[in-house]
Formats: C-alpha cells, structure tokens, sequence
C-alpha cells in the first residue's frame, strides 16, 4: 500500500453494515489530523448521527465550509444549535429515505465516507474560484516591466488552516496557479533526515518525463518560502520543514480533476510522515535480521562440546528429564 | 572489494592475532579480584602499548591490549547526516543486545563508534581465529549494511515520490 486513501474505512464498513440492517451503535474513532468522529443512533435505530471533530474548524469555517457541506450533504446537515456537543458538525442519515438501489447506497455510502475530506476541502474550491475571477480581471502588463506591476493586485487571499497544533497549511490564489504551502514538523531528528531524503525527491521527482504535468514541488527548511514570510509566529527552526505546491490551471481545470487534486493534496502530510514511520520500521527489521546474523556467526567461536552417550558399568544409559 | 580495504582488514586481523595472547591475572590491587585490567587500570605495568589502525580519517580501529584483556574499538565511516544516524542507529541496536554478544562492549570509548572487550575468558572458551574472524566480518558487513540501508532509503522515497506526483497527472 503505496498511498493512503482519502476515505475513512470505517464509516463506509458501518454504514454499509448499517443500511442493509439497521440496528443500534456508538462508535467513536479517529482519522488523520487529530480528526475524532462519533458515530451513534438516538432514539431510533434508523436515525444515525455522524459527527466530526476536527482541529481547524474555525479555520474552515471561514473559508465557507459548512456552506460546501451544505450543498454536498444537502438535506442531512445538522444546524450548528443541533450539533452534538464536543463535536464541530454534526449530520443525521435517516435510515428509511436512503435510496433502495445498491448503486445509490453505494455513491451514498462513499460520499459519507468521505465526510472530513469534504469539510477540508473548502478552503481549496474558495481558492480555486478566486484563482478564475482573478484570471479574468488579469490584463497582461504590456509594455510595463513585471516589476512596475504591483505584487498585491494579482494575488488572492491567503487562506491559513491549522489542521494540527504546529502545522499548517497555506493556500494562495494567483492569476494562473494556486500555491498551497505546507508547514511541516519534525519531532525527532531522524525524522528530519529522512524527512529531507524525502523531499528531495518530492522535488528531483518532476524532471522525470512522465511527470511534466505534476505540480511543482519546492522544499525549504528552517527560512519559510517569501509567500508567507510575512506571517507573525512562523517557526524557523531546525525541525520544521516547508513544502510549496503549485498546483497550474490544469490540475483543477473541471471539477472532477479539481476534487482529485484536492483530495491527493490534503494527505501530503500524513502521507510523508506515514512512509518516514515505514521506513524506520523496515530500518529497524533489517537491523534485527543482520544483528541475528552476526550472533550466528559469534556463535561459531565457541567450540561445540560433543555429546557422547554415557553409561554405567552394567550397560544402562542416563536419560535426562 | 575495494583495494584499499583488504590491506586494512589484513593489517586489524594480524594486529589483533598478535595481541590476543592472554592469561588468567588476578588483580594486584585488590585480593581475590580478577578485573580486565585494561578497564581498571590500576597496574600500569600490565597494559601494552595501544595500536591504531586506520585507513582513512574516518575508519579506524584501535586496539588496547593487556596481561588479561583487549580492547577494541571501530570507528565506522559516516561520510554524511544519513549515514550518522544509521550507524549510530545500528550500533545502539547491537549495544542494547550485548549480553548476546558476550564480547561487546556496552558503551564505545569517546571518539569510536563501538567496542569489543575480549577477557581471557572469553580466548579461553572460544576459538581464538573464529573470534578473529568475527571482528573482521562484522567491519566489511557494517559498512556494507548502512550503505545498503542508505539505497534502500533513497529507492523509497524515489517510489513515494513517483506514486504521489504521478496521481496528479
């Protein structure tokens, strides 16, 4: 299993469990990101409740995501008085209106499995619709150097989730492409370097022929790319990385590619970080197999002490128990 | 193998062959103990002269002998951030493991990457040219090993890479 996916496995388990018999259930499990989610019936068994905790609603709220689950969850949302307490945003399945067909449940199911990317994906599709309305509004600085023309007027808002405590994620909107910045931490310093190994591939990647169209991935540690430079409370230290995309009209250019993008991109960080953690696992089971190899071969210092049978003067032998 | 390196095994297996000559000695200082004197070092007049052997800056074996004991200490090749980290990851592996190796010494001495404290005990109840055998072994297979886990780290990332631009395209 190369990549990870952007679906939560549990939900869509339960829930097809669930739709062919309905019965009762409270089940709390978490995703990626510190994401709980709680998944219970009330006082029917037919009305099921699924809600999500997730550390940047604020953020994403901002950003018109409860709008966006609105429209994708139409219907089934929760308002924000309705909202199982603890919980950011709730949404209820009644059990008797889901459709009878097996294709409908299914397109159903997986749609609510993918409860949290949607919610993420907000501030994305805001970005992606500033980047045409600033497109539009783009005259092309004939005549006048790029340098006369002033950096403020073609650049969108910079929107800012903090989906953990120390990371985020940035994502600007240009005239012709959408740069998306993440903030990354390294807790151990054997992280950092594999970490670093990591990303320069992300980087080296692209000059690869088959990868001409894959956005354009840049790296820095410690300094923080010039986007966000201006950011009070960035950290520079040695443990944090950063990691600019830039994602071109063609990675969002129907909607279809736009939600494929969104959904790759909003895993980049679990994805890095779950193959570092792989990694170290192989690392660790290769040094085990070799450390048993070397013992063997210590082993064979000691000389082998032949076993010889014994007996007693009238012929009977020693058994060991 | 490069041509660099057997000379410098050749040389660690016939320096440690010649050092590895030792008896059973009780300890001068205290009664009825009986010490690897090159750890206590309380009779000066039992320790031989040590020996570095080394190959380059970075490689290099030293060994401290005795009336009772040897010390051998390797300093492994680390020629950048990845490789220091799997060496030190390797070794502290075998080190945390050293009752299984009877012969390892659970802390290197400053300066090296790991040690080996061999007792006249332990020349005593095994063989001296397999335990000789078995320093020299564990020198070509570690440099190989880290070299190997350092591809092997690169091959992946390159693959995770790949796999996660290519879905964009």
């Amino acid at each position: 299993m190369i990549l990870l996916e952007s679906h939560s496995i549990i939900i869509q388990d339960v829930l097809t469990d669930r739709f062919e018999k309905p019965s009762r259930m409270d089940i709390q499990f978490v995703d990626f990101d510190h994401v709980r989610f709680h998944l219970s019936t009330g006082e029917s068994k037919t009305q099921v409740t699924l809600s999500m905790g997730i550390h940047c609603w604020p953020d994403l709220l901002k950003y018109g995501a409860r709008e966006h689950l609105q429209n994708e969850y139409a219907g089934m949302l929760l308002d924000p008085s309705q909202t199982e307490p603890e919980y950011d945003v709730s949404i209820v399945i009644d059990l008797e209106k889901i459709p009878s067909s097996q294709e409908e449940r299914t397109a159903l199911i997986h749609k609510l499995s993918l409860f949290k990317a949607t919610a993420m994906s907000a501030p994305f599709l805001a970005a992606f619709e500033e980047e045409s309305a600033l497109e539009a509004n783009y005259k092309d600085p004939a005549g006048a150097s790029q340098i006369d023309v002033e950096q403020s007027v073609d650049a969108g808002e910079l929107k800012i989730v903090r989906y953990r405590e120390e990371e985020a994620m940035y994502i600007q909107a240009r005239h012709d492409r959408v740069t998306v910045i993440f903030s990354t931490v390294f807790k151990e310093e054997t992280d950092r370097v594999y970490g670093r190994v990591f990303l320069q591939e992300f980087v080296d990647a692209r000059r690869l022929q088959s990868l001409q169209s894959a956005p354009q991935v840049n790296y820095s540690n410690r300094e923080p790319p010039l986007e966000i430079r201006h950011l009070p409370g960035l950290k520079n230290g040695e443990d944090c990385g950063y990691v600019t995309f830039v994602l071109s009209k063609r990675h969002f250019a129907n909607p279809t590619q736009a939600q494929s993008t969104i959904l790759r991109i909003q895993l980049f960080r679990d994805y890095l970080h779950y193959h570092i953690k792989c990694s170290k696992a192989y690392m660790h089971s290769r040094m085990r197999y070799r450390v048993a190899e070397f013992l063997k071969v210590l082993n064979r210092a000691k000389p082998e002490v032949a076993v010889v049978e014994r007996r007693t003067a009238t012929g009977r032998t020693f058994r060991t128990r | 193998m490069s041509n660099t390196l057997r000379p410098y095994l050749n040389a660690v297996r016939a320096t440690l062959t010649a050092a590895l000559t030792l008896e059973n000695f009780s300890s001068q200082v205290v009664e009825r103990h009986n010490k690897p004197e090159i750890e206590a070092a309380t009779s000066p007049e039992v320790l031989l002269h040590p020996l570095i052997v080394s190959r380059n800056e970075s490689e290099r074996v030293l060994i401290e002998p005795s009336v009772n004991s040897l010390r051998l200490s390797i300093a492994i090749k680390q020629a950048d951030e990845i490789e220091k980290i799997l060496c030190h990851k390797f070794t502290r592996f075998m080190m945390m493991r050293a009752e299984g190796f009877v012969i390892l010494r659970r802390k290197p001495l400053p300066g090296y990457d790991i040690s080996f404290l061999i007792t006249n005990f332990h020349s005593e109840s095994m063989l001296k040219h397999k335990l000789v055998d078995f320093i020299i072994q564990f020198m070509e297979d570690v440099d190989k090993e880290i070299s190997e886990m350092k591809l092997s780290l690169n091959a992946r990332a390159r693959i995770v890479a790949e796999s996660y631009l290519a879905t964009f395209a």
